[in-house]
């Protein structure tokens, strides 16, 4: 099965990107952005951190194995994909 | 352990190698032998119904896996117990356990003080889980896995970070560039460096000390 990273854009700038180097094996692409939309709902649901204020503003960045970009998906679409199902 | 103790329990143990996630006890299942790390350690963990793994206690040299079961008059546990970093431990049959234990008060003594740290250790787990973000979580969890191990190097991918401490992967992620960006850690793929034990302490705030306090208290003090 192809892997995807979903590496996790909190600030703008180098620094403000958590490298996913370990990636989540998912059989096609689309199954990449419910993946993506169940974690970011899990995120804000249960994760608290020091670092972030606001999961809303964070997105992940999702690439695949030869490092090319997928596609972005923002935490806040949790909110208008209520109905999403994973 | 006094020696007399050690000299009942020396001729049942065996030496044996682990290998990384290899389970010691299984959930469920009757408790056949208990395990002596000698090096590496072990998880013990609950699961939720979704297959989801969180972390209540660490065990090590410190510590024998598959005592609150056997000690306490069970013969099994929900409890899954499974190799974190792999090493050396000896390992013995219940029932041999079990002979030496009924023979010994002061042996039975120290394996149920040993149980009530590891009481003391899941309920600071469930406290700190509760009270503190993830990187503090994190910090405490490093110091924890720095007692167990010889040298300053962790072996962990941040999925395995995420599911001891029950988070999101993409937080541990964030968590560990918390603590490198502190100059506490320095974390390359798989593998961490303990930088400052002291300042992870200090950021683990409380967190981390207190089942260590007891272990010193019951059995190093006993």
């Amino acid at each position: 099965m192809p892997r995807y990273f979903f590496s996790l854009r909190h600030r703008p700038g180098e620094n403000g990107l958590a490298v996913d180097h370990e990636g989540d094996e998912l059989a096609d692409e689309t199954l990449v952005r419910a993946h993506a939309l169940h974690v970011a709902r899990e995120t804000i649901a249960k994760d608290r951190m020091v670092t972030i204020r606001d999961w809303m503003v964070c997105s992940f960045e999702i690439t695949d194995e030869a490092g090319r970009h997928i596609m972005t998906v923002p935490f806040s679409e949790v909110v208008s994909d209520e109905d999403d199902e994973d | 352990m006094s020696p007399d103790d050690f000299a009942l329990l020396q001729p049942h143990l065996q030496l044996v190698h682990t290998e990384l996630r290899q389970t010691l006890i299984a959930p469920n299942e009757p408790v056949k032998q208990l395990f002596f790390p000698e090096t590496g350690y072990v998880s013990m963990v609950t699961q939720g119904s979704q297959g989801d793994k969180v972390e209540a206690a660490l065990i090590g040299w410190e510590g024998i896996v598959g005592a609150s079961p056997v000690l306490l008059g069970t013969d099994r546990t929900p409890h899954h117990s499974f190799v974190q970093a792999p090493g050396k431990m000896l390992v013995i049959d219940k029932s041999a356990l079990c002979a030496a234990v009924d023979q010994s008060p002061s042996l039975h003594k120290l394996l149920l003080r040993y149980t009530q740290v590891l009481l003391v250790e899941a309920v600071q787990t469930a406290f700190v889980n509760a009270s503190y973000q993830i990187e503090v979580r994190l910090a405490r969890w490093v110091v924890m896995c720095h007692d167990r191990v010889d040298g300053d190097e962790l072996t962990m991918t941040h999925d395995f970070v995420a599911m001891m401490l029950g988070v999101q992967r993409s937080s541990a992620t964030l968590a560990v560039q918390a603590l490198e960006g502190l100059l506490l850690i320095k974390a390359k793929r798989g593998r961490m460096t303990v930088r400052d034990r002291q300042g992870l302490i200090d950021l683990a705030d409380g967190g981390y000390g207190l089942p260590e306090a007891e272990y010193a208290r019951l059995i190093e003090g006993a």
